[in-house]
């Protein structure tokens, strides 16, 4: 567990007293929301958070407030391109330009953000019906988004990523950051999908603040710098976030139908946040798709910082709805009307 | 014939097991597998049919399937021993199987004059006993080649019994067919590659005239399956992959383990089979293997007929503490479950996150998920990275919780009966490279810690009851010791549990209250085989056997090998 892990568990699970505290620190920005009328928890924007983001981005914290929107992070960060990341985009948009439908993506992903429109109301059907098996509620939602991975998957989308993109070090996870902050597709973009500002900020946050256990999704330092791995049997790591993210949304519906004697409001909360934010992952992921297809408007950096940014948010939130929905410890459960 | 003498014996003796930096190596095992017959007229030439496989849910004289009946339930009808008079219980004697392996199994009693036990252990060495005189009728034991790899002995865990026959799985992941009056191959099928990592060490279970077995190799990076077999050719009738395509990502799905290695449940009435199934691959980094990892640490229920995937319950999901749920399902016929308004069959589990799960047999629904049977402390937290250089003991360990240490069902009393590792232990994960057939961790699962979690009550082990109807926690005793608890538990519908502890006790408890009612020492090496029970009425005793000996799992020092077979005994 991460210290960071420890935060969010003090943060919304104090209550239970189950996670023993190690540290106070807070770097996930989240904590238990008063503007709600249950105890939902929802992502928030604490003060170490912020300060860590802000002297990531090499921004004064004098310059955005306690709690700092992405529009003013987008006013305060400064706006040179990277330049390499530019030959990186560039790099991808040559080698796949000439494989992906720009049609069916369009329309997919235009079919998926209406599914994501329609999240709130899959909050409110809480555990899904079903006498024999659970109706499909979470699954339909990524329905569309099952079909834009599968085209992905079909025309190389992933092993070109792969190739081009370098490992998810922190660094190249920093320098991310201050490309995301300025990209549309998480800022308006996201907006129009029903994503708030100190939402999106908190995506950000999730890319920033987590470079440290982000980059542990590759090989690591244990490994002398001149050795390759050999990584024929791992799916390739953009693969493993939109998979990933995906599967996990994917068996909510029976894991909430079958565990429903476990199940409290708070888990159903946390999960409609943390499968939002991977929905999101996807979506950045699935927008620079279809910006390589269409030669659409992202520059080229741009367009990397939304597929490593997608990628990270995307496997952010896969560790953290173990946390809030899967792992459900004894202190989590519903109690039991039989003892 | 002395069995000094015995060829079977001898070529056991000879294979030696080694503990390699990539499991258990088994060496010296002979070229070609060997049988010896020493007075095989003995043995009544009946055969068993399944439904006399069934009956014997109700006979106090058979033990004719792992379980001891099909819904395993481990618990005999014979009423001789009951809480009142089993401080009477007596050795009656002590049979030296004469390998000193792994000694994890459950001896089968086929009914007759005389009874027959059909007894195994490791490595891949069975023999048939005349119960009443523990005279070895015919052994046999089987040619294991020397390129098999074990993560956890050379164990093997019982036969299974059709008609003339006797089914043994193989290290090398196979079954082998025995004539069960003489002790000869019939058929062998190997069902994996054993080169790729795969075993075969529980007992297998025979219905409808096949062979139910599954897969070992969770620690090597395999892909779990289950198979059935026809039981008179040993062709493949069917196979199911445990873990479809569609719910891992890419390439993952071809190391993603969740492997069926202890004997599945069968369901008669619903022509189902419910099967436990362990950990992801590999065990500790999840990082490559994204998602919940469905289909994995959980129950598997599947169609009889045409391994048609029916559904899957998940007690771990996306594991990375190698939380198996490897013990055999507890079968309910006709329960009822007031508080959930339920009434139907169903399906109790004892994993290694150490909860009881009562399922929906017909759904895989969660109707009850018990108190805890031992302590669950920094329990589904993340284990650490290698490079965190932090640590974070856990508990329930890696060993559980409830392992494969197969639980009882007394249906009078309503209780299930469970055998928990009380340990912490710490993982750390890291990236691997995948090679076929070498270990295939993930990272690093430490036994021995520096510093308990805080509230570590120090108990090692725990033999307990659950109600599966409330989840109560009825009842617990302690069991104290260096080394881990292992084997299973049997129970007598008079209502006395009994086990076998790691300490080389046997035990018997009050059903009811987890009172000690008696206890006998068989010596200090440990006890890792599960009991089991028959009544004899020729000699007018109920018997109760168990084989004692350790097992390379068990670690921490006390194990030790030994080769007896005791056999206790209690007069009408």
């Amino acid at each position: 567990m991460t210290d960071c892990d420890v935060d969010r568990a003090i943060m919304s699970h104090c209550y239970n007293n189950y996670y023993m505290v190690q540290s106070t620190t807070q770097y996930c920005g989240y904590m238990v929301s008063p503007h709600h009328d249950t105890t939902m928890t929802r992502p928030q924007i604490t003060i170490d958070g912020r300060d860590e983001l802000t002297d990531t981005l090499g921004i004064s914290r004098s310059d955005v407030g306690e709690r700092p929107t992405l529009s003013e992070l987008r006013r305060t960060v400064e706006t040179e391109t990277d330049p390499e990341f530019a030959s990186m985009g560039e790099a991808i948009r040559d080698d796949l330009s000439g494989e992906l439908d720009a049609e069916l993506l369009a329309s997919e992903l235009a079919a998926f953000e209406e599914q994501i429109a329609r999240l709130p109301e899959i909050r409110d059907a809480g555990i899904p019906d079903g006498e024999k098996e659970p109706e499909a509620l979470y699954r339909e939602v990524i329905q569309p988004a099952w079909r834009l991975y599968d085209h992905l998957v079909e025309t190389g989308f992933f092993e070109s990523l792969e190739e081009r993109l370098p490992r998810f070090t922190p660094d190249h996870i920093e320098r991310t950051a201050h490309e995301l902050v300025r990209l549309d597709a998480l800022g308006d973009e996201l907006g129009d999908l029903g994503f708030d500002e100190r939402e999106r900020t908190v995506l950000v946050m999730n890319v920033v603040n987590n470079n440290t256990r982000l980059a542990r999704w590759v090989p690591t330092k244990e490994i002398p710098s001149d050795v390759e791995f050999d990584v024929e049997h791992v799916p390739p790591l953009h693969k493993r976030a939109m998979g990933g993210a995906l599967l996990w949304i994917n068996s909510m519906d029976v894991h909430l139908w079958q565990k429903e004697v476990l199940v409290t409001e708070e888990i159903l909360d946390d999960g409609y946040w943390d499968v939002k934010a991977m929905l999101a992952g996807v979506d950045l992921i699935a927008r620079a798709a279809l910006d390589i297809a269409e030669g659409g408007a992202m520059s080229d950096s741009q367009l990397v910082a939304a597929l490593t940014g997608g990628a990270a948010i995307a496997i952010v939130n896969q560790e953290e709805i173990c946390k809030d929905v899967y792992w459900i410890t004894e202190e989590m459960r519903a109690p039991s009307p039989a003892r | 014939m002395a069995i000094e003498e015995d060829r079977a014996v001898k070529a056991a003796q000879d294979t030696v097991v080694r503990e390699t930096d990539q499991g258990y190596r088994v060496l010296g095992s002979p070229e070609e597998s060997v049988t010896h017959q020493h007075d095989t007229d003995r043995i009544p030439r009946k055969d068993i049919t399944e439904e006399d496989i069934i009956d014997s849910a109700d006979d106090p004289e058979a033990w004719l399937t792992y379980g001891g009946n099909y819904e395993q339930h481990r618990c005999t009808t014979a009423d001789v021993i009951t809480p009142e008079n089993v401080g009477d219980l007596e050795l009656e004697y002590e049979l030296h199987v004469g390998a000193e392996s792994s000694m994890e199994g459950t001896p089968l009693v086929v009914p007759g004059d005389p009874p027959v036990m059909y007894q195994s252990n490791g490595p891949n060495h069975v023999k048939a006993i005349d119960t009443r005189s523990g005279d070895v009728l015919w052994s046999y034991t089987y040619a294991v080649p020397s390129d098999v790899v074990l993560c956890c002995d050379d164990n093997n865990r019982g036969v299974a019994i059709l008609d003339d026959k006797v089914f043994m799985t193989t290290l090398d992941s196979g079954v082998v067919a025995l004539n069960r009056y003489t002790g000869e191959e019939e058929w062998y099928t190997g069902t994996a590659d054993h080169e790729s990592g795969y075993s075969a060490t529980w007992a297998p279970v025979v219905y409808d005239g096949k062979v139910f077995t599954g897969s070992a190799g969770g620690e090597y990076g395999v892909r779990g399956f289950h198979v059935a077999l026809d039981a008179e050719t040993g062709d493949e009738v069917w196979r199911t992959m445990t873990s479809p395509d569609e719910e891992w990502v890419g390439d993952s799905i071809e190391q993603s383990c969740a492997t069926n290695w202890m004997t599945a449940t069968i369901d008669t009435e619903n022509e189902k089979l419910y099967m436990p199934v362990g950990n992801p691959g590999p065990d500790f980094d999840g990082s490559v293997r994204p998602g919940p990892n469905r289909n994995s640490a959980g129950t598997l229920c599947l169609d009889m007929q045409t391994g048609e995937r029916e559904w899957f319950h998940q007690e771990s999901p996306h594991d990375v503490w190698d939380y198996d749920s490897a013990a055999p399902r507890l079968l309910i016929p006709d329960f009822e479950m007031e508080h959930r308004d339920f009434e139907g069959d169903a399906v109790v589990s004892f994993g290694k996150t150490a909860w009881g799960y009562t399922l929906d047999a017909d759904t895989g629904e969660l109707l009850n998920r018990s108190e805890p049977g031992v302590q669950q402390l920094n329990m589904f937290r993340m284990i650490p990275h290698i490079d965190e250089g932090r640590r974070m003991p856990f508990m329930p360990g890696a060993m559980g919780g409830n392992d494969w240490q197969p639980p009882a069902y007394n249906p009078e009393l309503g209780l299930a009966y469970f055998k928990m590792n009380n340990s912490p232990q710490e993982a750390w994960w890291r990236f691997e490279e995948y090679e076929e057939g070498k270990k295939y961790w993930g990272g690093i699962l430490e036994d021995e810690i520096d510093q308990p979690p805080e509230g570590y009550n120090d108990h090692i082990s725990a033999v307990g009851a659950i109600d599966p109807e409330t989840g109560q926690l009825v009842w617990r005793d302690w069991i104290d010791s260096d080394a881990y608890i292992w084997g299973g538990l049997l129970t007598t519908e008079s209502g006395v549990v009994f086990g076998g502890t790691q300490n080389g006790d046997v035990i018997a408890w009050d059903g009811e209250t987890g009172d000690r009612l008696w206890e006998y020492s068989t010596g200090e090496t440990a006890i890792s085989g599960s009991p089991m029970s028959w009544y004899d009425p020729e000699t007018e005793k109920q018997y109760v056997a168990i084989q004692v000996g350790g097992s390379g799992w068990l670690r921490r020092g006390t194990a030790g090998r030994d080769d007896r077979l005791c056999v206790f005994s209690l007069e009408a």
